[in-house]
C-alpha cells in the first residue's frame, strides 16, 4: 500500500487573501518558475475560497526559489508558504467536500 | 405603612427615607409576595459590588472556562445499557457543547454573535426538552453580551427564548427570573417591577435578595425613587442586608430623577451606614453627570475616585464614554478618554464599546475610540494580528452606516497605516452579508482608487441565487457586473450562473435579452463526452486549456475508454493520459492523479474483451511504452489488478510493459516470526530436578522458578532454591532475589546477595528500581554513608532513573525527615543525588530539606536553605509555607528578602500570588484584596486551584470564601470553577446553608453554573435533607450516586392530593430517571383518570423511560394520553429514535422505517444508534430496498450523523447473503475495496454475522474474496478483519491457516493494535491477546503489548498475573507508563495490599491525557 513516489515540486500556501483567484496566484508564483498547476478550492456555499492553495512547479528550481524567499506578500497580505510533503490530497476527506 | 417606615432604619439619614409612599396601585395584590414567603438567605456575608445598572460592558471573566468534554475518555470499563446512556448523556453533552461554544466566544472577544446564539437556541429546541441550565445560559446571553444587536431586539430575543423554552417544558426557578431581570437592566427595558413580581408569584417562585436588588435598580433606571423605596422597605422587613449594589442603584435613581445633589449625597449616607463607596458607586455618579454633560463635575468626581482607596478600571471609564455619547455630548468624549489606562484586556473591551456605539448609530464616537488602537499596534506590519479596525468596518456594513462615512473611515485607517486593505475588507463584508447594492457601490469606490475588480468577487452574491434558482437575482448581478465593466469568466458562468437556468439555451436567451455579452462556448460535460468518444485531438485542446474548469474524470470516463478502445490516435491518448496525470482538475479531491490514471488503465483493459486485447497487443504496448517515456508511474497494487486481467486474457507478454510503470520502491515484504513460551511454578521445579539429573544447563529455568516464587512473595523458599542450585545462579535471578529481600525489609541479606552476584559476574548490574529500594532501606536505618556509596555506584554503572524513581527518591528523603534525621544527613543525600546527576533537582526533591527546618520552627534556616536551592538548582521548595511563617511572625525584613528573590527569579506575578496566599492563609484579607487589585494581575487557574484544593483538604472555609469573593473581577478568572470549590468544601462539611447562600451570590454575580456545579449543590442540599429548588441536570452516573448516598426523602409512589402539580411532575420525572418507568406509568395512569395533566416534558420523559425498557405499547399509551391533554404533542427526537430502536429490535423493520420517515418530515434528527439498528435489522431480514431507502433518506438529511459508509454496505452485503445471492454480495464488496477511498473500511460486522450463523458457504466465498483482494490488490483490510474475527471467536486453527496463506497479515499493525486495545477492555480476554501474540510475536512494541496486557489483567481483576507481568516488565527493562502503574496500584489496593511502588498521585484521566498528548507530540509535524 505504499504511495507512488514521484518527484513533486509543490508548495502549500495558506492565508491567501480573498481578493485573489487562481489567475493571480499563478501570476505571483510564476516569478519563481513555471507553475504547472494551482489548486485553490472555493466553497460553493459561500462563494469565497477557503484561504489555502497548492501550487506545483515544473522544476525543482521553481520550488527552491519560492522557498528561499522569506516573505511572500500578495495584495497586502503575508502568505504562509511551506513545502508540501504529501502530494495533493493523499488521504480522503482532507478538507474538501 | 407605618411598620414599613419603622423597619427602614438604615435609611433614616437619607432624605428619601422620609418620602411618603402613597397608596398606589403598587400596593395591590403582588405586594403580598413581599411580605410572605421565607428566604433561605440570612446574610450573604461579604458585600459585593458587582451589580451595575445601565449599560455595562461585558466582564470578560464572567464565564466559566470550558471543560474539555471527557466523556470518551472514561476509564471505567463496565458495560451499560447503551440506550439509557444515550438518553442521559445527550442533554449533558449538548449543554457542555453550547457552554464551551459560548464561553470560548466570550473569553476571546467578550461578546457573542447573534448567529451563534440563535444557532444554539435552535439546537436546544430541536434536541428535545431543554434543561433549566440551558435556559439560564441562553437567557443570560441576551444582554450586554450582544453589543452588535439593538437593545430592543435583545429584549425581544430574551422573551422569545423565555416563552419557547417554557413551552418545551423548561422549569424556571429564581435564578432564571433574576437572569431575566439582569437582561432587562442591561437592555434598559421599560417594565413594571410589580407585574414582574406578580408573574413570579403566579409561577410560585420565591424572590430572593438578588431579585429585590435588581427591582430597585429597575425603578432607579427610570428615576422612580418612590418605587425603589417601597422595595427597600420590604427588604428591611425581611432583614435582608442592604448591600453596596442597592446604594449604587439609588445614586442612579436620584440622578435620573434630576436630583444630582441627592445622588451625590448617597455617598455620605453609605459611609454613615458603614459601607465604603466602591468603584461602581462612582461609576453610577459619573454616569449621572455624563447624562447631563457636566464636564467639570465629571472631572472632579474622577479625581475624587482616583484619590480613593481604589482606582477605576478602563471598563468603568468606557461606561461613562458610552453614556456621554448616547446623551449627545460627544464633544466631551476625548477628554474622558484621556483617563483610559489601556491596561491588559483593553482591546476586547474597547472593541465592544465601539460595537455598542455603532449599533446605536454613534459611529463617529466609535471611530474616535478606534483611533486609540493605533498606539497599541504591533511592530510587524504584516503580522498575524488582524488588520486594526476590521471589526468596526464589518459592523458598520451590518448596521447600514452610510457608505460615504465608511469610505472616510477607510481612507483614514489606510493613511494611518492601521489597515492595509480596508476597502477590500469592506467589500468582503458586504458580500458576506449578501448586500448586493452596497457591494456594487463599494466596488465603484474601489475602481475609483484603481483597485482591480475580479470576476470571483461576484460569486458570493450569486451563491444564494443558485440555491434558490433565482433567475432574476442572478441576472441582476450579471447586469451589475457588466456596468462595472467586468467580463464574466468561464467559471462564473458555469458554476454560478448556468445552474440557475433550466438549460444553457435559456441562459443564452436571457443574456441576449438583457444585453449581456458572454463569449463562452457551452462547456458542459456533454461536449466533453462527445469529444472523448469522437475526437481525442479536440478533446485534448479543450481540456489542456488552463482556464478550463475542473471536471471529474468520472463524468466522462466511459466515453474516454470508448474513444481509447479505437486505438486510432495513440499520440493523443498519451497526451490525454499525461494531462490527467499532471493536472488535478480532473481528479476528485482526496484521490491522487496517479490513482486516477492507474484506475483508468485498469478500467481500459478491464473494459476490453480478451480477443480485443490480443488484437491490439502492439498498440497497447506502444501506448504503455510512451507512458513510460512520459514518466507516468502507477501503484503496485493496481498493477497486480492489471496483471490478473492480462493473465486471464492470456496476454502475459504485455506484463513487462506494464510492470515498468510501477515504482521500483513500491514493494511489499514480510517480516520474521518467533514463538514464545509460558511458565508455571511447580512444573518448573520438576523440570529443574530433571535437568539437574541430566546434567544440563538450567539457569534460565532456575530464574523462572525464582521469579514465580517471588511473585508469590515466598522469600524463604526462593532463598532455599538459590542455595540448592547456587552454581547455576545468574545475575537476573539475583536481581529478583534482591528486590524480594528489599520488599521484606531484609537489607543485610540483600546486600550480601548483591556482593555474591558481583563476585560471580563482575559485569552484572542492578537496575534503578532495585538500587532505589536498597538505598531507601539504608537511609531509613540511618546508614547514610552506605546509601551515598550506593548512589555513587549507580552513577558509575550508568543507571538511568525515570520519573517514578525520582518520586522514590523523594519518599526516601522524606522518610529520613520523619525518622528524625537532621538536616546534614538529608543535605548529604540530596547533594550526592544532584551532583552525580542521578535526578534533576525539582522542588519536590528539595522539599524534605526545608521540612527539617520548618519542623524545628527555624524560619531563617528554612529560607536560607530554600534560597540556596534556588541559587544552585533553580528551585524554591515549600516557599509558600516559609512565606506564611514569615507573615505570621511579622518578620518584614526576611519577607522582603524572600519576595525580592521570588520576584527576580519567577517574575512579579508569581511573587504576588505567593503573597496573596500567605495573606489569605493568615487571615489578612484586606492586604490580600490589595494584591488582587494590582493592575495587570490576571487569573492563573493552576495557582488558584492549588490554593483552593489546599483549603478544601484542610477544611478552611473562610480563606477560600474570601479568595472566591475577591477574585470576582480578576481578569480571566473562571467564576464557576471558583464557586465550585466552595460547594466542594460545603459537601465535605455538610454545610448546606453556606451552599445555598453561595448559589444566591452566583446569581448576583451573574455566573452560569456548569451542570457539574449544580449537581454538586443539589447533592449538598439533598444530603442534608433540604429541598432542591431547581431542576437537577441529568447525569448518567446518577445511578451509582444514588445507590451510594442514602436517600433522605423517599416519596411513596402515589399521588397525594396535597401535592401540587409541579412537585408531582418532579416526582414522576425522578422515578423515570431512576429507571422505575413502570411505577411512573402506573402513577400517571391513576392520576390521569382523575383528570390531572402534566407538562409535555414530563410525558416525554416517561415515554423515553418506557422505551428504554422496550415497553413500546405502554409508551404509545402514554403518547395517546399526552395527545389528549396537550394539543399538538409530539414525541421528541430522542423518543422517536428510541421507538425506531425498539421496533428494529423486535424485527418490525417496516414500522421502524415509517417512524423514520415521519421523523424526517417533522424536521427531527434521528440518533445514530436508531439508524444503525434499523439498517442492521433490514440487513438481517434481507431487505435490500429498505436499506437503500434509509440511505437516500439520510443523504437528503443534509447533516451527517457520523454514520459509517460501511454500515450500509455491510448490511446490504448481509441482505444479499440472506437472500442467498452470494455473488452480488461479493461483487459489491469487491467494488468497495478496489475503489481507493474505502480501502481501509471495516467489514468485521459481516464476518461476525456469517461466522455466528455458521453459514459456511458464505464464509468460503467471502474469505476467498478477502484473499483475492489481499493478494491481487494489496488490500488487506477484509482479510485482517476475518483473521481477527476468527481469533475473537476462538477459531485459532482457521486463523493460523489464513496467516500462513497471507503473510502480510502480520504487518497490519494498526488493525492488530486496535484489536488488542478492544480485547484489553473486556474481562476474560487475556487468552485471546496471548493467542494473537503467540501467532504473531513481534507485531507490536513490547511497551504497547505490556500496557494492554496490564489493562487486561486489571479488567480481569487478576492481581497475581498483573504482578508477574510487572515483574517481567522490570526484568525486560520495559518502563511501565504512569497509567499502567496507576491501574496496577488500584488493583493492589482493592486486594488490600500495598503496591511495591509509589502510586502515581493524579487521576486516571490525568495520565490518560498525558499519554495522549505524548502520542500527539510524537507524530511528525506535517501530519
Amino acid at each position: 500500500m505504499a504511495a507512488p513516489s514521484r518527484k513533486v515540486f509543490e508548495v502549500f500556501v495558506s492565508k491567501v487573501p480573498w481578493t485573489v483567484a487562481v489567475k493571480e496566484m499563478k501570476e505571483y508564483f510564476g516569478q519563481f518558475g513555471q507553475v504547472k498547476k494551482c489548486l485553490l478550492p472555493f466553497d460553493k456555499e459561500t462563494g469565497f475560497h477557503r484561504g489555502f492553495c497548492w501550487v506545483s512547479f515544473s522544476t525543482e528550481e521553481g520550488l527552491n526559489n519560492t522557498l528561499q524567499k522569506e516573505l511572500h506578500v500578495l495584495e497586502g497580505s503575508k502568505l504562509q508558504v511551506q513545502k508540501n510533503r504529501r502530494p495533493f490530497g493523499r488521504k480522503s476527506n482532507n478538507g474538501f467536500d | 405603612m407605618a411598620a414599613l417606615l419603622r423597619s427602614a432604619r438604615l435609611l433614616k439619614f437619607s432624605p428619601l427615607g422620609l418620602r411618603q409612599i402613597t397608596g398606589t396601585k403598587r400596593t395591590g395584590p403582588p405586594l403580598s409576595r413581599l411580605y410572605s414567603g421565607t428566604l433561605g438567605v440570612r446574610r450573604a456575608g461579604v458585600l459585593s459590588r458587582h451589580n451595575r445598572p445601565g449599560v455595562e460592558n461585558t466582564p470578560s471573566h464572567a464565564w466559566p472556562h470550558a471543560t474539555v468534554c471527557v466523556h470518551h475518555f472514561s476509564v471505567a470499563t463496565e458495560k451499560k445499557d447503551e440506550i439509557s446512556v444515550v438518553v442521559r448523556s445527550k442533554q449533558a453533552q449538548n449543554f457542555d457543547w453550547a457552554l464551551s461554544k459560548l464561553d470560548s466566544s466570550v473569553r476571546r472577544t467578550g461578546r457573542i454573535t447573534k448567529t451563534l446564539l440563535l444557532r444554539i437556541f435552535h439546537d436546544v429546541c430541536r434536541t428535545g426538552y431543554p434543561s433549566g441550565n440551558q435556559a439560564l445560559l441562553l437567557l443570560r446571553s441576551c444582554g450586554a453580551l450582544l453589543p452588535e444587536m439593538g437593545l430592543q431586539e435583545r429584549t425581544e430575543l430574551a422573551h422569545r427564548i423565555w416563552e419557547r423554552l417554557q413551552e418545551l417544558g423548561a422549569q424556571y426557578d429564581v435564578s432564571h427570573y433574576n437572569a431575566l431581570l439582569k437582561v432587562y437592566l442591561q437592555n434598559e427595558f421599560n417594565f413594571s417591577p410589580m407585574d414582574f413580581l406578580a408573574k413570579m408569584e403566579t409561577a410560585n417562585v420565591q424572590p430572593n435578595r438578588v431579585t429585590y436588588q435588581r427591582l430597585i435598580a429597575a425603578y432607579c433606571q427610570n428615576g422612580d425613587i418612590e418605587g425603589a423605596s417601597a422595595i427597600l422597605g420590604f427588604m428591611k422587613t425581611k432583614d435582608l442586608p442592604i448591600t453596596e449594589a442597592v446604594f449604587n442603584a439609588l445614586v442612579t435613581g436620584h440622578a435620573r430623577s434630576g436630583d444630582i445633589e441627592s445622588a451625590k449625597n448617597i455617598l455620605s449616607v453609605m459611609r454613615g451606614a458603614g459601607i465604603d463607596p466602591g468603584p461602581d458607586t462612582y461609576v453610577s455618579l459619573l454616569n449621572g453627570y455624563a447624562e447631563k454633560g457636566d464636564l467639570d463635575s465629571l472631572k472632579k468626581t474622577l479625581e475624587e475616585a482616583e484619590s480613593a482607596d481604589f482606582s477605576l478600571v478602563d471598563r468603568d471609564i468606557m461606561q461613562v464614554i458610552f453614556t456621554l455619547a448616547k446623551a449627545g455630548h460627544q464633544q466631551h468624549v476625548p477628554e474622558i478618554m484621556e483617563h483610559l489606562r489601556q491596561d491588559r484586556g483593553y482591546i476586547p473591551d474597547a472593541m465592544n464599546l465601539c460595537l455598542s456605539l455603532v449599533t446605536q448609530g454613534l459611529d463617529e464616537t466609535a471611530f474616535t475610540v478606534l483611533r486609540t488602537f493605533s498606539m497599541l499596534q504591533s511592530e510587524d506590519y504584516y503580522g498575524d494580528s488582524d488588520n486594526l479596525g476590521s471589526f468596526f468596518l464589518r459592523h458598520c456594513i451590518n448596521m447600514d452606516t452610510p457608505l460615504e462615512k465608511i469610505g472616510r473611515y477607510c481612507a483614514e485607517l489606510q493613511d494611518s497605516k492601521m489597515h492595509t486593505t480596508p476597502l477590500n475588507f469592506v467589500l468582503s463584508c458586504a458580500l458576506e452579508a449578501k448586500k448586493t447594492d452596497v457591494s456594487f457601490e463599494v466596488m465603484k469606490m474601489m475602481q475609483e482608487q484603481n483597485l482591480p475588480i475580479r470576476p470571483h468577487y461576484f460569486w458570493p452574491l450569486l451563491t444564494q441565487h443558485v440555491k434558490d434558482n433565482n433567475v432574476a437575482g442572478a441576472m441582476e448581478v450579471m447586469k451589475g457586473m457588466q456596468k462595472l465593466g467586468v467580463t464574466p469568466d468561464l467559471e462564473t458562468i458555469s458554476n454560478y450562473v448556468y445552474p440557475v437556468f433550466p438549460s444553457t439555451e435559456a441562459a443564452r436567451q436571457a443574456f441576449k435579452e438583457a444585453g449581456i455579452i458572454v463569449e463562452l462556448e457551452g462547456l458542459l460535460t456533454s461536449k466533453i463526452r462527445f469529444l472523448a468518444s469522437s475526437n481525442l485531438g479536440r478533446l485534448y485542446t479543450l481540456l489542456s486549456d488552463p482556464s478550463h474548469p475542473p471536471v471529474d474524470l468520472g463524468s466522462f470516463r466511459s466515453s474516454l475508454i470508448h474513444g481509447f478502445r479505437k486505438f486510432d490516435d495513440i499520440e493523443c491518448m498519451v497526451k490525454l493520459t499525461k494531462l490527467l496525470y499532471d493536472d488535478e482538475r480532473f481528479t476528485k479531491p482526496g484521490v491522487t492523479t496517479a490513482e486516477t490514471v492507474s484506475y483508468l488503465l485498469y478500467n481500459l483493459i478491464d473494459g476490453m474483451q480478451a480477443t480485443e486485447v490480443q488484437e491490439q497487443e502492439d498498440k497497447l504496448r506502444n501506448y504503455f511504452n510512451q507512458l513510460k517515456a512520459e514518466n507516468i508511474i502507477i501503484p503496485a497494487n493496481i498493477y497486480k489488478g492489471i496483471r490478473n486481467i492480462l493473465e486471464s486474457y492470456h496476454v502475459p507478454e504485455l506484463l513487462k510493459d506494464v510492470l515498468v510503470l510501477v515504482d521500483p520502491a513500491d514493494v511489499v515484504s514480510s517480516g520474521p516470526r518467533v514463538t514464545g513460551l509460558e511458565a508455571n511454578v511447580s512444573a518448573l521445579e520438576n523440570k529443574l530436578a530433571e535437568l539437574k539429573e541430566e546434567n544440563k544447563p538450567l539457569s534460565s529455568t532456575l530464574k523462572q522458578a525464582i521469579q514465580a516464587l517471588a511473585s508469590e512473595e515466598c522469600l524463604q523458599r526462593a532463598l532455599e532454591l538459590k542455595q540448592k542450585y547456587e552454581d547455576q545462579m545468574k545475575a537476573g535471578a539475583y536481581a529478583i532475589l534482591i528486590s524480594l529481600c528489599c520488599r521484606h525489609n531484609n537489607v543485610d541479606e540483600a546486600l550480601s546477595l548483591k556482593r555474591e552476584m558481583s563476585r560471580k559476574d563482575s559485569s552484572a548490574k542492578l537496575d534503578a528500581g532495585k538500587y532505589m529500594a536498597l538505598i531507601k532501606l539504608l537511609a531509613k536505618s540511618d546508614r547514610v554513608e552506605e546509601a551515598v556509596d550506593l548512589l555513587k555506584e549507580m552513577k558509575e554503572n550508568d543507571v538511568v532513573l525515570n520519573s517514578s524513581h525520582s518520586s522514590m527518591l523523594f519518599h526516601t528523603l522524606n522518610a529520613v525527615v520523619y525518622k528524625g534525621g537532621g538536616a546534614p544527613a538529608i543535605q548529604r543525600l540530596q547533594d550526592t543525588i544532584f551532583t552525580l546527576g542521578l535526578a534533576k533537582p525539582t522542588a519536590n526533591l528539595c522539599a524534605p530539606l526545608i521540612s527539617v527546618y520548618l519542623k524545628s520552627d527555624d524560619l531563617p534556616g528554612a529560607l536560607e536553605a530554600a534560597l540556596e536551592c534556588q541559587k544552585r538548582y533553580g528551585q524554591l521548595p515549600r516557599i509558600h509555607d516559609i512565606i506564611v511563617g514569615l507573615v505570621e511572625k511579622g518578620d518584614t525584613e526576611l519577607l522582603q528578602k524572600a519576595m525580592d528573590v521570588v520576584s527576580q527569579e519567577r517574575g512579579e506575578m508569581t511573587m504576588l500570588y505567593y503573597l496573596l496566599f500567605a495573606f489569605l492563609q493568615t487571615g489578612r484579607y484586606r492586604e490580600a484584596r490589595k494584591i488582587i487589585e494590582t493592575p495587570g494581575l490576571r487569573a492563573r487557574p493552576g495557582r488558584l486551584q492549588w490554593y483552593a484544593e489546599k483549603c478544601i483538604l484542610t477544611q478552611q472555609m473562610e480563606p477560600l470564601e474570601q479568595m472566591v469573593d475577591m477574585t470576582s473581577k480578576l481578569f480571566e478568572c473562571d467564576r464557576d470553577e471558583m464557586y465550585s470549590y466552595i460547594f466542594r468544601l460545603c459537601k465535605e462539611t455538610n454545610n448546606w446553608q453556606k451552599a445555598e447562600a453561595t448559589w444566591t451570590k452566583m446569581q448576583e454575580e451573574n455566573v452560569i453554573p456548569r451542570e457539574r456545579t449544580l449537581r454538586l449543590l443539589a447533592e449538598v442540599l439533598k444530603n442534608n435533607g433540604q429541598e432542591v429548588p431547581f431542576e437537577v441536570p441529568e447525569t448518567f452516573l446518577q445511578d451509582e450516586q444514588e445507590a451510594n448516598t442514602p436517600q433522605v426523602k423517599t416519596a411513596a409512589p402515589s399521588f397525594k392530593d396535597t401535592e401540587n402539580g409541579a412537585q408531582y411532575q418532579v416526582r414522576l420525572i425522578s422515578l423515570c430517571k431512576k429507571g422505575k418507568a413502570n411505577e411512573a406509568f402506573a402513577m400517571l395512569k391513576e392520576t390521569d383518570k382523575r383528570g390531572v395533566a402534566v407538562g409535555p416534558a414530563c410525558y416525554d420523559h416517561l415515554i423515553r423511560a418506557l422505551l428504554a425498557g422496550g415497553a413500546i405499547e405502554d409508551a404509545m399509551a402514554v403518547r395517546d394520553i399526552a395527545v389528549s391533554r396537550v394539543p399538538g404533542f409530539q414525541l421528541s427526537d430522542i423518543a422517536n429514535s428510541l421507538v425506531i430502536v425498539t421496533q428494529s429490535k423486535r424485527g418490525q423493520a417496516q414500522d421502524a422505517l415509517e417512524t423514520l420517515k415521519s421523523m424526517l418530515q417533522q424536521d427531527q434528527i434521528p440518533s445514530q444508534l436508531a439508524i444503525t439498528r434499523l439498517v442492521q435489522t433490514l440487513g438481517s431480514l434481507g431487505n435490500l430496498d429498505g436499506i437503500k431507502e434509509v440511505m437516500s433518506q439520510m443523504e437528503r438529511l443534509g447533516t451527517s450523523l457520523n454514520l459509517s459508509n460501511m454500515l450500509f454496505i455491510n448490511n446490504m452485503a448481509l441482505a444479499h447473503i440472506k437472500k442467498g445471492d452470494l455473488e452480488s454480495a461479493v461483487e459489491m464488496l469487491e467494488e468497495v475495496y478496489t475503489s481507493s477511498e474505502n480501502r481501509n473500511s471495516s467489514m468485521s460486522f459481516v464476518f461476525r454475522k456469517i461466522l455466528m450463523e455458521e453459514n459456511d458457504k458464505a464464509v468460503d466465498k467471502l474469505s476467498a474474496m478477502a484473499e483475492r483482494l489481499a493478494n491481487h490488490f494489496a488490500c488487506y483490510r477484509p482479510a485482517t478483519d476475518l483473521f481477527l474475527q476468527l481469533l475473537e471467536m476462538d477459531k485459532v486453527e482457521d486463523a493460523k491457516y489464513m496467516l500462513a496463506r497471507i503473510n502480510a497479515l502480520a504487518e497490519q499493525k494498526e488493525s492488530l493494535v486496535s484489536y488488542l486495545a478492544r480485547m484489553s477492555q473486556q474481562p476474560g480476554q487475556t487468552g485471546k491477546i496471548k493467542t494473537l501474540q503467540s501467532l504473531i510475536p513481534d507485531f507490536v512494541e513490547k511497551e504497547v503489548l505490556f500496557t494492554y496486557l496490564m489493562k487486561s489483567h486489571v479488567a480481569d481483576n487478576d492481581l497475581p498475573s498483573a504482578r508477574a507481568l510487572y515483574q517481567r516488565m522490570q526484568e525486560e527493562g520495559v518502563v511501565a507508563d504512569e497509567l499502567s502503574l496507576k491501574r496496577l496500584a488500584v488493583l493492589y489496593r482493592q486486594a488490600g495490599e500495598m503496591p511495591p511502588f509509589p502510586e502515581p498521585p493524579e487521576s486516571f484521566r490525568f495520565y490518560a491525557a498525558k499519554l495522549k498528548e505524548r502520542a500527539v507530540k510524537a507524530q511528525p509535524a506535517d501530519e
